[in-house]
């Protein structure tokens, strides 16, 4: 079972009626998963923010909820999150943020612990192992419900994407009484005045209720079963928490020898396992994903104690960046228990990348293409949003100038014209991510009178995922809904709009130069389906075309292959080819060939 | 016994479903397994690489570690090369010579490796090891998406760990029937390739 299969058995087991989430690897299978359980409600909120505040509403319904996502998504979630706390909940609420150390599939590399707990002060469970990942879910919807707090699951991508034997249980019909229950006093986050406590202000009310939790949560961590000591004789300690923790057992068994271990997977901190663990200790190594959070609560325990402990974590002794690993905690566990620095890792050679690209047959190479062809002319900038079509920054198309978070580029266009640039700017952006966090972004621009050109790639799925729906799709999970129009939206907000398939890269360009010639806020619409997701149903948007060289006429200029990049096309002793079976026919390369050698 | 397999490839090679066959036979066989993939951009190219993690002790990382595995199948050499690095000294290795190359190569903005370069640099480190090409063993059946059967048969005949026809079944198992007879053909190519090799 993989870790995502675990997390939604456990949901199911442990009663969830309603999940939310947005796609984003490694936690995206848990949604669909979850839906695949009779009785369970699952969709695909438009962001993670709207899934967290469909999730909480269902609890507040006196029904069990998960809201999942990834840690840019907890980002998005944020605002909510500074309020939920304070409010607390009704039915056992859990809330999947699953990390990317390393940052192998994402645009940063963050640990969302600090947000829930350091920030929002809500309990985390941090996962060693699939199994635990499983245990700990269910812990957290009984412990959430008892504490009428959020309680949070931070996989890391080797939980989420491990496969690994499972224990698991039945899954029982839920029969809880739907409710709602009124209770302004808790789910009105508003500066009143609170008459029964003296006239003090809402805000601080209930922040003096999350802080007067905190004691009961501590409690409970120092009870729980997913914190635990292994004594052995040494001067250095090392602590694992989540994934650290296998690390370490791993190092373990390939030593052959016991080491004094602290497995610490929960936060608010088990403090008196802590204590018990330092005593006697000179220093203790703290492996954990990503920050230093444990660590810099250890030290301060330690403070209040008058206790004296080198404390090695990943702000003084580790590397601070990057993904754990069992030949990283070695190399840790060999110089910390000889007092050394952790060694400078050596330069290992460099073998040659696979750059990511678009699919042989992708309807955004078309865009970029097209795009490319544009603003090569007109000098033109063009800001980049999150998705498949951000392969576009890379060689060998090279396009967006920029790529940050959901929704950034079309704020960040119209800025860039605000400061004064004097050329054209566009912002690229795919449907999933305008449903998202586009549409204020589009807003703003509208109500600002910015001056920009946004394209949006709308080909009808949120592909970088695996092909998940959005509200401009057909579909939500199993369901049908009626798909929302990107241009439809875009002109009902006073946006001028424009329309062109991709796949003609002629009438893109010509549909690029008209949008560009007007002036205002410009959308263009580049609506094609995605070839990888729909061509399985027979839906593509073009008319399949047999593509071939012309050996005669090519005179290997290699145009095709440095400024185009289709996986299909290479150059075969010095002249340009095609595979056959690696092309789809889409025919977009005949535009590129300047010497009319594709045919 | 701990055995640690990785498996070296391009997306869409077919190198998941390889790796999960191995799994599937070796949890069949009672043993304790882990798995996972690196497959962030897989069917875009990228480089992907499965680790399967077969013990009768507790597996705690789902990571083979540098200088673990005793096997390493790369089903595309310089995906091979890459991560030669986590075979230990006594590992064996079965790499498909046919390379593919990589986009910025194509470029000329990174040089992709002669195969015999490749083949040189992994003898240099004094591991054991078949070459073949079984990309062209693939061709040579009708369909070059038979390479990661062609692969499967091949380690069948390196490893101890599970019978070949056991193997052979669970991957038959998991593809739809029209195709087993192509399968069939292609696992046994690669038993073959490896056993004209021993000679």
């Amino acid at each position: 079972m993989l870790g995502n299969e675990a997390i939604a058995r456990a949901a199911a087991e442990s009663g969830v009626k309603v999940v939310a989430g947005y796609p984003g690897t490694p936690s995206t299978e848990i949604v669909d998963l979850c839906g695949s359980y009779p009785g369970v409600y699952a969709e695909w909120s438009a962001n993670e923010k709207h899934a967290f505040e469909v999730a909480t509403a269902a609890s507040l319904t006196n029904q069990r909820s998960m809201a999942v996502m990834k840690h840019n998504g907890t980002n998005a979630a944020a605002d909510f999150l500074m309020h939920v706390c304070f409010t607390g909940i009704r039915a056992g609420m859990v809330l999947i943020s699953a990390d990317d150390p390393g940052g192998l599939s994402s645009q940063c590399e963050e640990d969302t612990r600090i947000l829930i707990h350091k920030y929002a002060h809500l309990p985390v469970f941090d996962p060693s192992s699939v199994q635990e990942a499983y245990a700990m879910t269910k812990a957290a919807f009984e412990l959430s419900e008892q504490t009428e707090l959020v309680f949070a699951l931070r996989p890391v991508m080797r939980i989420n994407h491990a496969g690994s034997l499972v224990e698991y249980g039945e899954v029982l019909p839920s029969n809880r009484k739907v409710e709602f229950v009124i209770d302004r006093s808790r789910f009105v986050m508003s500066a009143v005045v609170e008459k029964e406590s003296g006239g003090e202000l809402r805000p601080k009310m209930r922040h003096r209720w999350l802080n007067a939790k905190q004691k009961e949560l501590k409690a409970l961590m120092e009870a729980s079963p997913f914190n635990w000591l292994e004594d052995a004789p040494g001067e250095t300690g090392f602590i694992g928490c989540g994934i650290g923790y296998a690390f370490i057992k791993e190092a373990q068994q390939i030593l052959g020898r016991k080491l004094p271990i602290l497995k610490l997977s929960t936060l608010p901190l088990a403090e008196e396992k802590v204590l018990a663990f330092v005593r006697g200790r000179k220093r203790v190594v703290v492996f954990e994903e990503i920050e230093p959070v444990v660590a810099t609560l250890i030290k301060a325990l330690c403070f209040e104690h008058k206790i004296s402990l080198e404390v090695l974590g990943r702000d003084t002794y580790l590397p601070q960046e990057g993904e754990l690993s069992t030949n990283f905690v070695l190399t840790a566990i060999e110089a910390a228990s000889a007092g050394k620095p952790y060694p400078v890792a050596a330069k290992s050679e460099y073998v040659p990348a696979r750059t990511r690209t678009q699919c042989s047959g992708c309807s955004h190479r078309g865009l970029l293409i097209a795009m490319k062809e544009v603003v090569r002319k007109n000098g033109g900038v063009v800001t980049g949003d999150i998705g498949c079509h951000d392969a576009g920054t890379f060689d060998p198309i090279k396009l967006q100038a920029t790529i940050y978070c959901m929704g950034s580029s079309i704020p960040m266009a119209y800025g860039i014209k605000k400061a004064g640039f004097d050329k054209p700017v566009y912002a690229l952006i795919g449907d999933s991510t305008f449903f998202h966090n586009g549409l204020t972004g589009l807003a703003s621009a509208i109500s600002n009178n910015g001056d920009v050109i946004v394209v949006v790639a709308y080909n009808s799925t949120t592909a970088m995922t695996g092909f998940q729906p959005h509200p401009g799709s057909s579909n939500n999970l199993s369901q049908p809904t009626t798909p929302i129009d990107p241009g439809t939206v875009a002109a009902a907000m006073g946006a001028k709009v424009f329309r062109c398939n991709p796949y003609n890269v002629e009438e893109t360009i010509e549909v690029l130069v008209a949008a560009t010639a007007a002036t205002g806020v410009r959308v263009v619409v580049a609506e094609a389906l995605c070839y990888l997701r729909f061509s399985r149903e027979g839906k593509i948007s073009f008319v399949p075309k047999n593509i071939s060289i012309d050996r005669e006429v090519c005179n290997g200029c290699g145009l095709c292959v440095r400024t185009f990049g289709c996986p299909a096309i290479t150059l075969v002793d010095g002249k340009a080819n095609i595979e056959s079976s690696g092309c789809n026919g889409c025919g977009v390369c005949v535009f590129v060939c300047k010497q009319g050698a594709i045919k | 016994m701990k055995f640690d397999l990785v498996i070296a490839g391009v997306g869409g090679q077919g190198n998941i479903l390889a790796s999960q066959v191995i799994a599937k036979c070796a949890m069949d066989a009672g043993y304790n397994i882990v798995n996972t993939e690196t497959k962030g951009a897989a069917q875009r190219g990228g480089s992907v690489l499965s680790h399967v993690r077969v013990s009768t002790d507790e597996i705690f990382s789902p990571l083979v570690p540098a200088g673990q595995a005793d096997v390493l199948l790369g089903f595309e050499p310089l995906e091979a090369l890459r991560f030669i690095g986590l075979l230990n000294k006594n590992g064996r290795f079965i790499i498909n010579t046919a390379p593919i190359r990589t986009i910025l190569s194509n470029m000329n903005v990174d040089e992709y490796p002669t195969t015999q370069q490749m083949v040189e640099n992994i003898k240099s480190r004094g591991l054991q090891g078949y070459f073949l090409d079984a990309t062209q063993a693939a061709k040579e059946l009708g369909n070059i998406l038979l390479t990661n059967v062609i692969m499967l048969g091949a380690f069948t005949e390196i490893s101890d760990l599970l019978p070949g026809d056991v193997i052979l079944q669970k991957l038959l198992s998991q593809v739809e029937e029209k195709f087993h007879a192509d399968d069939t053909k292609a696992f046994e190519a690669g038993r073959k390739l490896i056993q004209s090799k021993m000679k």
